[in-house]
């Protein structure tokens, strides 16, 4: 019997480890094992506390509107939750575009939260406390997002182009400077008296609805979502279709290569920079004038460095950051239910999200090992075929050695 | 019964993608020269490496003096008194040689009595004595980077005797060295087999191995073709074992038919990076339907010239025209438009994207103009038609057609994609700098023909070649280049190979 078991389990591992390797499907497969992994890990974590992981798992997924939790407050539903999930995921989508854009140029831009900063604040002063209606408010804070966080990531561009100047030193040197500055202009000029932070962008020219009633329930409707699914679709538009994003993928996989080409480096430097600037942004105005509508002086959001976190889990590619960016967020925005069901502290979600990525930075590595257990196997069936013909045996016995072996290592 | 040093019995080795070596077995005599010629990518490095420790075999064993061993590192091989020459030298550049000599074995004293410390003078002297006895002539104290190449070399062998090796490799040592270089280490190979070595040479030179070596392994694609003889095998059988076919060495060359004039470089000057003169005051023509061919140690500015030229390197003074327009400060595409291809030496780093798909890098010269784009938005169909083209053209081998990534590629198809590429655009000078670096024979012979035929075809072509052989082989007029400057520019038929290696050695002219 258990000589005619071994020959099947050994097909369905290399069914599993041809699934990982598969050109057309790793895209899926190996981020759905970093999560599987990531989820083990986790319960592990969660048993040792003396916790259930299922009950923990499940109230993440309350916590951020994916399943109705046991009760709500008043005018509230599961709808509120689902939009208020959203209206957080859409910046922090954008912002791992932002992310996504430079890091295929080859420029690593972590100066993202300092954009969304700058770009956040410039709109919230200049078209919040304007006055202005909906209609005109709302695209000019978009158009303000875009202007600002373009020209701060141009700047860090033709720095890097005209000075040599290494675009994560100049982002860090800009988020102080920005966080400093913006900080200073709202302490001295835009300070709300009783909350000490900046006075609140009019619900105008918010990127966010809120109270919208659906159903009976109160909603925030967040508009960046759209934005945000759009813009994936443009950016992997851009770079699988577009001459610019062609040479954006030149430059970033080989300098003096693009240079031999006859593309303007410099140039495409800076654009790439702009435009992942842009991007960030847009991110700053969904988050605070949208998710928030106030900003906390002299802070940084913690978003602009998870983002990065969020387009490598992402495997840097566009589509991939939305679904990044859902799975981060429900970790992070639903840590807080989490927390009061479960009686874990909410940091955990924070632990949950550092063993994902390290799993997910293991990602080459799990491919690389199901390649080489395939190779393995082409040898032993070629081993095995020549030890059957010379010596005339049946192929049975040279493949239970090897599977012996295999047990061993 | 013979008395076998080296026997590797049924080796495989397998890469991903591909099987380096299939079943291979080998036997060396002690004392005797062991040629191993195949081409680029036949497998002979991986299987000396395997030998030398860095490599283990998935399948097949290794016997040293008929005792079986299992090698986990180069160190287990030294131990064993193997030693090995590599392509690239793996010295420390700022020691001095007898430091680089002693690394890692170094003769130990105690300072003072108490601390530890090289003993410098001791390796100093014991050098000085060893290279006598060879003939491989160093000064112990001189430091790796002012050195030249061949003596580079020279230390690296030291290296090897240093630690008492019985079993010399030598990967490929001709490479990088002049024809009188080339006769002198011969020379010393010789002196180390009189002396009771046992030297296994990696070449795809047949002319050395002609020379020097008592016995032949030729690797045809992993897989052992045949053990000879030399002295009663002829060249010409040798060759045709190694690619697998009949090779043609003499490509047939018509005479030239010079037109109007191409390129016109006048008194150029180029800086690197630090301010310094590379290229010094060089003027040259090349005329339409003329092989003009720069012969040169390495890195005596010839490739500084050509990066110039192509406007990859800013020119410092002088002028660049081409067909009588003067393209001194135009950018690096305006240069390519106006009709220049360029085959750049570096060919990973510079001549492909190697994370690209071979399909893109074929269309990195057309991407941007119609039909292949429009309006900005890139036409893949396009894409798809003339990368198949090119493949099926100029029979560039891929695993998976257009769709092969260059980084799985072999070197010599990776250069033919580079070839087919630049000489599709049918450009009026095309630049060549080291075209079949590392290549074997079949791939060279076929490079050579492309570039006898455009210049029928009436392109003007600047060729910058470390081989002598191959200048000699194509060029119309030769430039020698020496320390940036050129020695001498003279019609291809009146020198010889010796008087152009006396000219790249900085002799002046008498």
């Amino acid at each position: 019997m258990s000589k005619q078991n071994k020959p099947q389990t050994r097909q369905k591992k290399a069914w599993f480890s041809a699934l990982l390797d598969s050109e057309k499907w790793n895209g899926l497969t190996i981020p759905m094992l970093t999560i599987l992994l990531t989820l083990v890990a986790a319960s592990i974590i969660l048993l040792v506390m003396g916790k259930n992981p299922l009950v923990a798992f499940l109230s993440f997924l309350q916590g951020s509107g994916f399943f109705p939790k046991a009760s709500y407050g008043g005018g509230q539903g599961i709808l509120t939750d689902l939009f208020n999930f959203m209206n957080i995921l859409a910046p922090m989508i954008l912002a791992a575009l932002a992310f996504v854009v430079g890091f295929k140029a080859g420029l690593f831009n972590i100066g993202i939260a300092g954009q969304m900063l700058a770009s956040g604040f410039l709109a919230t002063v200049i078209i919040g406390y304007s006055g202005l209606s909906a209609v005109l408010a709302k695209p000019l804070v978009l158009v303000i997002g875009i202007v600002a966080g373009g020209l701060l990531g141009a700047l860090v561009g033709w720095l890097k182009y005209k000075f040599n100047i290494h675009e994560v030193v100049s982002t860090i040197m800009l988020n102080y400077i920005i966080s400093y500055l913006c900080g200073f202009f709202i302490n001295t000029y835009f300070a709300d008296s009783l909350t000490r932070s900046s006075k609140i962008c009019s619900d105008s020219a918010r990127l966010t609805w809120t109270n919208v009633n659906i159903g009976g329930v109160k909603c925030n409707l967040p508009l960046g979502i759209v934005l945000a699914v759009a813009a994936a679709f443009l950016v992997k538009f851009i770079f699988d279709r577009t001459v610019f994003g062609f040479e954006l993928k030149a430059v970033g996989t080989n300098v003096r290569c693009a240079r031999y080409t006859g593309i303007n480096v410099g140039r495409r430097l800076v654009f790439s920079m702009a435009f992942s600037g842009m991007l960030a942004g847009l991110a700053g105005v969904t988050y605070y004038c949208g998710y928030y509508n106030t900003i906390v002086p002299k802070s940084l959001a913690s978003m602009g460095y998870d983002a990065i976190s969020v387009a490598l889990l992402g495997n840097s590619a566009p589509i991939g950051a939305i679904f990044a960016g859902i799975l981060i967020t429900i970790f992070q925005y639903g840590s807080n239910y989490m927390s009061s069901t479960v009686g874990v502290p909410k940091e955990i979600a924070s632990l949950i999200t550092g063993i994902l990525l390290l799993f997910s930075a293991c990602g080459g590595y799990f491919r690389y090992m199901a390649h080489r257990r395939l190779e393995r196997e082409k040898d032993e069936e070629i081993e095995a075929s020549r030890a059957a013909k010379s010596a005339g045996e049946p192929a049975e016995s040279p493949n239970a050695e090897n599977r012996e072996k295999e047990g061993k290592l | 019964m013979e008395d076998y040093i080296v026997e590797m019995r049924h080796i495989t080795k397998r890469f991903p993608g591909i099987i380096a070596n299939d079943d291979v077995t080998i036997q060396v005599k002690r004392g005797e020269v062991y040629a191993l010629l195949g081409e680029n990518g036949a497998g002979k490095s991986t299987l000396m490496s395997m030998l030398f420790g860095m490599y283990e075999p998935d399948m097949g064993e290794i016997l040293i003096n008929g005792e079986p061993v299992k090698f986990r590192s180069s160190n287990d091989a030294t131990a064993h008194s193997i030693g090995m020459v590599h392509q690239h030298f793996k010295l420390v550049d700022n020691y001095t040689v007898a430091e680089n000599i002693v690394l890692g074995v170094e003769p130990m004293k105690r300072t003072l009595g108490i601390f530890p410390s090289v003993d410098l003078k001791t390796a100093n002297r014991e050098i000085a004595e060893l290279s006598k006895t060879y003939g491989l002539e160093v000064n112990p104290t001189d430091v790796i980077e002012n050195i030249p190449v061949s003596v580079r070399q020279r230390v690296e062998i030291l290296k090897m005797l240093y630690r008492k090796a019985e079993i010399l490799i030598f990967d490929e040592p001709t490479a990088v060295l002049t024809p009188q270089e080339i006769e002198f280490l011969l020379k010393i190979i010789d002196g180390l087999r009189k002396s009771g070595k046992t030297i296994i040479l990696i070449t795809h030179k047949i002319e050395e191995i002609k020379k020097i070596a008592d016995r032949c392994a030729i690797l045809y694609r992993g897989r052992l073709v045949k053990v000879l003889d030399v002295q009663s095998t002829s060249s010409q059988d040798m060759a045709n074992m190694m690619v697998g076919r009949e090779v043609d060495f003499n490509p047939t060359k018509t005479p030239a038919n010079y037109r109007g004039d191409v390129l016109e470089v006048s008194h150029l000057t180029v800086q690197n990076a630090n301010k310094f003169d590379v290229v010094k005051d060089v003027s040259f023509k090349i005329r339409s339907g003329e092989v003009f061919a720069v012969a040169g140690v390495s890195g005596n500015g010839q490739g500084e010239l050509a990066d110039a030229v192509s406007g990859l390197m800013k020119v410092y003074s002088g002028s660049i025209k081409l067909c009588g327009q003067d393209v001194t400060n135009d950018s690096i595409r305006q240069r390519l438009e106006s009709g220049i291809s360029y085959i750049p030496e570096d060919r990973q780093g510079v001549g492909v994207f190697l994370d690209f798909t071979l399909g893109d890098n074929l269309a990195i010269r057309k991407y941007y103009k119609q039909p292949f784009s429009q309006g900005g938005i890139l036409h893949f169909s396009e894409f798809e038609n003339y990368a198949d083209k090119l493949i099926d053209r100029y029979d560039i081998r891929c695993g998976q057609g257009r769709k092969t990534s260059l980084r799985s590629m072999s070197g010599g198809n990776q250069q033919k994609a580079i070839v087919a590429r630049e000489i599709e655009e049918h450009a009026k000078l095309i630049i060549f700098v080291q075209p079949t670096r590392g290549l074997d024979i079949g791939a060279i012979e076929n490079i050579h023909k492309q570039i006898l035929a455009e210049r029928d075809r009436g392109a003007a072509i600047l060729l910058i070649s470390l081989e002598l052989d191959e200048i000699m082989e194509l060029a119309d007029t030769i430039g020698v280049i020496y320390n940036g400057q050129m020695m001498k520019i003279a019609d291809a038929s009146t020198l010889t190979s010796l008087d152009v290696g006396r000219y790249m050695m900085g002799v002046k002219e008498a």
